[in-house]
């Protein structure tokens, strides 16, 4: 049983057919990484697995629990509010953009969530900040602000928040495209150490040498459908679109 | 000399009205005004109608008549004698400034705490829901707070408005600093009193002016 497991996923922006019937399965601590040109579906996609999206028809299911389901008469119900909540718990979310809340420090954009959403008390949610920071060599800037951080920072303090529940998944939507090349590496390399830790992923990204290296599973959307996916579609695309996007790269 | 301590005496005692017609019109205005926003921004189409026509009507038309209407319509509408309005020891004249006041001065702020909540990128909002914040959570924690830093500039502009408009309370008769200093003036047959008043507003507003760029800088910490 995967850790997340999407079927038959529809999704439509009024007329336009973003998503056309996609399944994913990402199982514990397998690493996917979603390429493709934009405008593919990509990021809806993940927008749609961490619920800032609701899909038109199909079902999805994270860390076993029923987000939404389309039943065989075709009515899409998503689940109750507490289960929502529960399953909220359960991922973590990595922005383009960061999306750090800027009025706050850098230990409360982590503790914030963990002592008024999970009510932890703040010795046991400092604990948990403290440890995420001297992983992610960030002690010093733990009473910095966002605005004071380089873009490498705030997106590995991002990180640093979306791990403080500790989430069964992580995804991330193209976490290095609003970096320059040499703030890239530094997040780049957070990432493939998680991936060593085995933790479960989800990467939208166009650094195609990164996913090649880090992910088990590679996916290739087009078009609002899954062209090919594989272990080594990058090194060896059988489909020609897939060919044809990554000698681009 | 000793008309000039006499008329400042009095002055000061008007100032007791004005400055209480200023506080308490803060008071409720702003709580009304963040209501009033939200109500303009609701998906009920009804709702946001009506709170827009509430917000046009208010800024479309005179303070003083608003003030009028608040203070006369109980009588010639529903034939209520005014003296039965009195709340406590405040007579319902000094009342129906506050409301009429009140009513105006939301319809202000609630605009500009609309263009602020507005202004919030919708990343904020993701991010505190990916969270598990709950609406009103993120609201008072995360959106609140910003919203503030971004309306502040607008907000010292209405406030300081206000301190002047304190003297449209003269139309209900209601005895603030203006009116004294009207008095004055036609009694002593000078305008020192106006002089004298108009150096009132001005410190008020000297010490909003501080007040605010001290909340201003108080929040400097993050961009």
């Amino acid at each position: 049983m995967g850790v997340l497991e999407m079927k038959d996923i529809c999704k439509s922006f009024d007329s336009l057919k973003v998503l056309k019937g996609i399944d994913l399965e990402v199982k514990k601590g397998e690493v996917v990484a979603i390429i493709g040109p934009s405008g593919g579906g990509k990021s809806t996609l993940l927008r749609c697995a961490t619920t800032l999206e609701h899909i038109d028809s199909g079902s999805i299911v994270i860390a076993g629990e029923t987000l939404v389901k389309t039943s065989s008469s075709g009515l899409t119900q998503y689940t109750d509010k507490k289960t929502l909540q529960d399953i909220r718990g359960k991922f973590g979310l990595v922005f383009q953009n960061f999306n750090l809340f800027p009025h706050f420090s850098v230990r409360r954009n982590i503790t914030e969530s963990l002592v008024h959403v999970h009510k932890k008390s703040r010795d046991e949610a400092d604990a948990i900040c403290d440890a995420l920071l001297e992983k992610f060599d960030l002690t010093s800037k733990a009473d910095a602000y966002p605005c004071n951080l380089s873009g490498g920072q705030q997106q590995r303090v991002s990180i640093a928040r979306a791990l403080a529940v500790n989430p069964e998944i992580l995804f991330f939507d193209e976490p290095t495209s609003a970096l320059d090349p040499e703030l890239t590496s530094g997040v780049l390399k957070v990432i493939r150490e998680l991936a060593k830790e085995k933790m479960t992923m989800v990467i939208v990204t166009h650094e195609m040498s990164f996913a090649r290296d880090v992910a088990d599973k590679i996916v290739f959307m087009d078009g609002g459908v899954i062209v090919e996916q594989g272990a080594d579609v990058i090194s060896n695309p059988h489909n020609e679109r897939t060919r044809e996007f990554l000698s681009k790269f | 000399m000793a008309e000039l301590q006499s008329t400042l005496f009095q002055l000061a005692g008007g100032l007791r009205f004005t400055v209480g017609i200023f506080f308490l019109t803060l008071l409720f205005s702003i709580p009304l005004g963040l209501i009033v926003a939200r109500g303009r921004m609701s998906k009920n189409k009804i709702l946001a109608g009506v709170v827009r026509i509430y917000i046009s009507v208010m800024r479309g038309t005179p303070l003083m008549l608003q003030l009028l209407l608040v203070y006369f319509g109980p009588y010639y509408v529903f034939g209520v004698k005014l003296a039965d309005l009195d709340v406590g020891p405040f007579k319902y004249r000094f009342v129906a400034t506050i409301i009429g006041f009140s009513l105006n001065y939301a319809a202000y702020f609630a605009e500009i705490f609309r263009g602020g909540i507005q202004s919030m990128p919708v990343g904020q909002y993701e991010a505190a829901q990916i969270l598990g914040f709950s609406r009103m959570q993120t609201f008072f924690r995360i959106i609140l707070p910003q919203v503030i830093k971004r309306v502040l500039p607008s907000v010292t502009n209405e406030v300081i408005t206000l301190v002047k408009d304190t003297s449209l309370a003269q139309v209900l008769a209601v005895t603030e600093m203006f009116t004294m200093a009207k008095n004055l003036a036609s009694t002593q047959v000078s305008v020192m009193p106006f002089i004298a008043a108009g150096a009132f507003y001005y410190i008020m507003n000297g010490v909003i002016e501080i007040v605010m760029t001290r909340a201003e800088k108080s929040m400097s910490y993050y961009s």
